[in-house]
């Protein structure tokens, strides 16, 4: 009877939680007509949006890996000073607003910064333009695969490393042919989070980069921007749109995992 | 050549692992590393390897000095406790490793590879996973890959310590056969001296951070030099006698150094250590020990049982003598051999004089090598 009970609970628990998940998308797909959605996905407005969307966050992932991968590695095998503090900075941007982060990036790349002027000199200009969009996105989504990546890493037996060395293997020997393979699947989930992260991410973005449509204007930009000026069908075709993505995504991610467990 | 360890020290958090270490394996020996676990056998393996760096002290491997050189410079084949096949690659890729890092053409890479296959007989599973292969196979192909690339030394670290009894002794086997067809040097690390005993050319015994022994195995069994080697390769039998006169080949002790009211005498063999009102440390191995119901040997004990464990084909019985309260001998007797009653049941401990032998080690009888013990011939 007791068990009953506690599955009982448990159960209703799960069912809120579902609700709470299900129901807000829901609301998404049943505002409006499925002939309204498919007109505005032909909108140059909204196809503008989802390429360069698709464009800053697939080169996000792309840097992200060059960039994350090497700290992962520093943070999961070697032993210096300093080290907790790096480790932390890797946590900053989690758990700093978003849009915090694009003041901080804006008053950075501005120019007003010696560092903005710089670039400036040098012919890079980061704001309000789709490098501004891929810096923001960056910047609050690296954390996600150096983490991903860190945990993958530190989860390898240290005898196999050792195996290797004793083998005759370098440190990038080991890395390239033991580390990397093995440590696949947390640089995939890292690589999702990041994909996510940098898809979804609107406070920073619209800090460093604005809102100019066909130019800077992301999908979740552009949803606001609609929605503010009262066009909400366009917001929520995007929104379907983006939520289409990430659930597509994450599925194709799961099994494809499933299916190297097996 | 071989392996030299001269004066490693090495700590962790100021808890000192290895003292003034001082170790030589000779070229193409078979050496084992014995003793308990947490008194530093690891730690010399790892740094003969070069894994661990020592605080002090010098690693000659193969006739060159290695000490600054890291693990991947040091040509050493290192067979880890679980195996540490990669997980990733197939059994052919796991061997051609080591070949692959040292830019071997892929076609002699595939010869070697099907040499060491047969050496360890899994030719047939040159294309498996680890997972894919049982406990003793993938300690096997460990050794396989180990060997490989022809290393100027071959560390294991206790290989067998993970797997099923029957499957240990098959591996053991296969083990001894490898290193006598490669004759590589090898140091093997081990906490069982049943192991050690049927491995090893040479053993030496760690003890906190030192070796307490080096010899064969059967001068380890039966001469060990302290009371630590004698109790862990299970010689535990240590009476403290006093002797009282020297008869030749016979030499008698009188036990009441123990602090037992009664008199007790003792017949041992005359060892060249022995002079008159000394005393000494005479270890007993529980195996020499006869067990019966009537008196015989030239030593005779009547024991009250206190305890019977069963150990596979043997009994360990724990008797204690009647009369001397205090004094506790173990003897191990094949189950065949002996019925036992009751628990409570007085028997004899008989033993030979020879069963004697004092806790100095080889030293102590190098002018009597002749009288080396019977029992030997078992290690043979």
């Amino acid at each position: 009877m007791k068990n009953f009970s506690f599955n009982l609970i448990i159960s209703f628990i799960a069912a809120i939680f579902v609700c709470l998940i299900v129901l807000p998308m829901l609301a998404l797909f049943t505002t409006t007509s499925f002939v309204e959605l498919v007109s505005q996905f032909r909108s140059p407005m909204i196809l503008s949006a989802v390429l360069i969307s698709l464009e800053t966050s697939l080169t996000v992932v792309f840097l992200a890996l060059c960039l994350g991968i090497p700290v992962a590695y520093l943070l999961a095998m070697k032993n210096f000073k300093g080290k907790e503090i790096i480790d932390t900075l890797v946590d900053l941007p989690i758990s700093m607003p978003p849009l915090v982060a694009g003041l901080a990036l804006l008053i950075l790349l501005g120019g007003n910064s010696t560092f903005g002027r710089l670039l400036s000199n040098h012919g890079i200009s980061l704001i309000f333009s789709k490098k501004g969009i891929i810096a923001a996105q960056l910047f609050v989504s690296i954390p996600f695969l150096i983490k991903s990546t860190r945990d993958a890493f530190e989860s390898i037996n240290k005898d196999i490393i050792n195996a290797s060395s004793t083998l005759g293997a370098s440190e990038f020997y080991t890395f390239k042919t033991i580390l990397l393979p093995m440590a696949k699947n947390g640089i995939y989930t890292g690589m999702i989070m990041t994909w996510s992260r940098a898809l979804g991410e609107f406070g920073a973005t619209s800090m460093v980069a604005g809102c100019i449509p066909f130019k800077t204007e992301t999908m979740t930009v552009a949803i606001y921007q609609n929605a503010m000026s009262g066009e909400l069908t366009a917001s929520i075709a995007i929104a379907i749109l983006l939520l289409i993505f990430s659930f597509t995504l994450l599925l194709v991610f799961k099994s494809r995992v499933r299916v190297k467990a097996g | 050549m071989g392996i030299i360890l001269k004066g490693i020290s090495k700590s962790y958090d100021g808890q000192a692992v290895l003292k003034n270490l001082n170790l030589k394996i000779n070229q193409g020996e078979f050496h084992v590393l014995l003793g308990p676990s947490g008194n530093g056998k690891t730690t010399a393996l790892s740094v003969m390897a070069g894994l661990v760096n020592p605080d002090s002290g010098s690693v000659f491997i193969g006739g060159g000095e290695v000490t600054s050189l890291s693990p991947d410079k040091r040509n050493i084949g290192f067979v880890f406790q679980d195996h540490a096949l990669f997980p990733h690659l197939q059994v052919f890729d796991n061997i051609a490793y080591g070949l692959r890092v040292r830019g071997i053409k892929e076609k002699k890479i595939k010869k070697i590879v099907a040499h060491y296959l047969e050496l360890v007989r899994l030719q047939d599973m040159y294309n498996k996973y680890p997972f894919q292969l049982s406990g003793g196979q993938k300690q096997r192909i460990a050794i396989a890959r180990a060997l490989a690339f022809k290393p100027d030394a071959l560390l294991m670290d206790e290989p067998l310590s993970h797997l099923d009894a029957l499957e240990c002794e098959r591996i053991r086997d296969e083990l001894k056969r490898i290193q006598a067809a490669t004759r590589v040097t090898t140091c093997y690390v081990t906490h069982d001296h049943s192991e050690a005993s049927a491995l090893a050319d040479r053993i030496s015994v760690l003890h906190k951070g030192r070796i307490e022994q080096i010899e064969r195995p059967e001068e380890i069994f039966y001469h060990p030099k302290t009371d630590f080697v004698a109790k862990f390769v299970g010689a535990d039998n240590i009476l403290e006698a006093r002797l009282v006169e020297i008869n030749g080949n016979t030499t008698i002790f009188s036990l009441n150094s123990l602090g037992l009211t009664d008199q007790l005498k003792i017949k041992a063999r005359t060892y060249p250590v022995f002079a008159r009102n000394t005393k000494h440390r005479l270890c007993l191995h529980p195996e020499k020990i006869v067990v019966s119901h009537t008196p015989k040997g030239k030593n005779n004990f009547l024991a009250r049982i206190i305890d019977i464990v069963p150990q596979g084909a043997v009994f360990k019985i724990i008797g204690e003598i009647v009369g001397l309260s205090g004094l506790k001998l173990r003897a191990v007797v094949p189950k065949t051999a002996f019925k036992i009653n009751s628990n409570t049941e007085k028997i004899w401990f008989s033993f030979p004089p020879d069963a004697l032998h004092p806790l100095c080690g080889r030293s102590c009888r190098a002018a009597i090598p002749q009288r080396a013990c019977n029992n030997i011939n078992l290690f043979k």
